[in-house]
């Protein structure tokens, strides 16, 4: 198993994933987490209704179209990047006085993001005029199994997490300061 | 201390209890920090880390043996068994086990370590004293929690891909039952008379209540979201939900859900103390252990272990 080559074991891993019934079936031992802070001059209100609305992540690049209606908790989106992979997430966890969203992915697609058991917090809170905006995710490496491919180990799902939410908080940051 | 020891290890605790003469040692957590790759040893009385150990592989699941000498670590990546003198806080030994170890349990006796293989869907029996393998049971799809009943007659595996429990005979070593549960039964609870179990189901958000002898589920009881483990004190369930930071408390005999209660983010391990006044629980998320005071129903302590606690099992170590 620890030969295999780049291709042949994303193509494996595909076929693991068509072939579960359900979503979240084993995944690898050690859960990561990345956590990625951003300070936001506007004010937390107005950070809050940007990041709570579940249907807009037009500050995320790389997203060719968000589908799905709502921003409660049980709401749905699918997010088509713009290399075509999709991604079906569920907000799991609303609380508007704490400012604080948590949603998960409802199925994992390594090539969306090399992950499996995603879940997410984007969490606001004032600081003086300005607001601090805090991105959190938790998740498991894309290969479930022992001995990943390169890009499928822990590794890979850390730097593409924190790839995301410094690319998505810069995005952030510009549309909300750079707007009215 | 009736395990054979090396003379090292005994004039190690010797001299460790010559420091320390009269003064008995208040009951320890051992904490599986799954990213610092250690362990924090925490003195419960006065809620302080008194001691890290570390142990490598990215330690998830642990047991700590009934005499309260050894406790056991599996550590997924490194596909070994880690072997600690808890007393003299040292690594005494290591099992490589191969797969993906995760959870751990002991038969009652201590002679006797179960761990459940992740990845190749079996159980490992080993012998402590010798610390070799010595047996494998097939089970379901990625088996997790484990425990054992109190005659050490029947081992309950929680396979969490086939959201099942397979019940197998520790004698023979054969599965002799499988019990359907909710979706994903990740940990199991026995209670102390060994006749029922609590599963806690990861992907339906519920305890599986189990009739042990007549091998079928009896009762569901809802919880938050994402519950990974549970405990058993002062008449009641408390149950760790790990998306919801929240513990779900339910009366063991009406199985009602009694409260819920508000904690450190993402609780993982739980733990009843042996006098059943607190539960003891993992924050992955916070680098906590925290207790409940299983009365008043309140977060009582909270003590700073190492990055990203798991404490998967009883990790709980008597000292007398």
């Amino acid at each position: 198993m620890r030969h295999l080559t780049g291709a042949f074991a994303g193509a494996l891993v595909a076929g693991i994933v068509a072939l579960a019934p359900i979503a979240a079936e084993a995944h690898g031992p050690t859960r990561q987490k990345v956590e990625i802070t951003r300070e936001i001059n506007a004010p937390a209100d107005k950070v809050w209704a940007a990041v709570s609305n579940f249907q807009d992540l037009s500050w995320v690049p790389g997203v060719a179209k968000v589908e799905g209606s709502g921003s409660e908790v049980g709401s749905k989106r699918t997010i088509t990047l713009e290399n075509g992979e999709t991604l079906t997430e569920t907000v799991d966890k609303l609380d508007a006085a704490k400012m604080m969203i948590m949603y998960r992915a409802d199925a994992d697609n390594v090539k969306f993001l090399p992950v499996t058991n995603y879940s997410s917090r984007l969490t606001v809170k004032a600081n003086g005029s300005g607001s601090t905006v805090t991105w959190w995710g938790a998740f498991y490496r894309g290969y479930p199994n022992n001995d990943p491919p390169a890009d499928l180990n822990d590794e890979t799902a850390l730097s593409a997490v924190t790839g995301l939410y410094n690319a998505g908080l810069d995005g952030l940051k510009k549309k909300l300061e750079g707007g009215s | 201390m009736h395990r054979r020891r090396t003379a090292a290890a005994v004039l190690a605790a010797v001299g460790l209890l010559g420091a320390s003469v009269g003064a008995a040692r208040a009951d320890e957590a051992f904490v599986t920090n799954q990213q610092s790759d250690d362990v924090s040893v925490v003195d419960l009385d006065t809620a302080t880390v008194v001691a890290t150990i570390p142990v490598g592989g990215k330690p998830a699941g642990v047991v700590a043996s009934a005499d309260g000498a050894r406790v056991y670590v599996t550590s997924p990546d490194a596909k070994a068994v880690t072997v600690i003198d808890a007393a003299a806080r040292s690594v005494i030994g290591r099992i490589d086990v191969g797969g993906g170890p995760v959870g751990i349990v002991l038969s009652p006796d201590d002679r006797r370590l179960f761990v459940a293989d992740w990845y190749t869907n079996q159980i490992l029996a080993i012998d402590t004293a010798t610390l070799a393998v010595n047996g494998r049971v097939p089970v379901g799809r990625a088996p997790a929690g484990m425990a054992v009943t109190p005659d050490g007659a029947l081992l309950i595996s929680c396979d969490r891909d086939d959201d099942r429990l397979s019940v197998i005979d520790t004698a023979t070593l054969t599965v002799v039952g499988t019990i359907p549960v909710g979706t994903h039964p990740f940990a199991v609870t026995l209670s102390a008379d060994g006749l029922t179990a609590y599963a806690a189901n990861v992907m339906s958000d519920d305890v599986s209540v189990v009739d042990v002898a007549a091998r079928r589920e009896i009762a569901r009881v809802p919880t938050g979201d994402t519950p990974y483990g549970v405990a058993l004190a002062a008449g009641r369930g408390f149950v760790t939900d790990q998306h919801a930071d929240t513990v779900t408390v339910f009366d063991l005999e009406s199985r009602a859900v009694i409260a819920t209660l508000d904690t450190p983010a993402f609780p993982e391990g739980i733990a009843a103390a042996r006098d059943g006044r607190k539960v003891w629980v993992a924050s992955w998320d916070e680098d906590v252990l925290f207790s409940i005071d299983t009365t008043t129903l309140e977060v009582v302590d909270e003590v700073p272990v190492g990055t990203s606690p798991r404490a998967f099992g009883a990790f709980i170590r008597p000292t007398e």
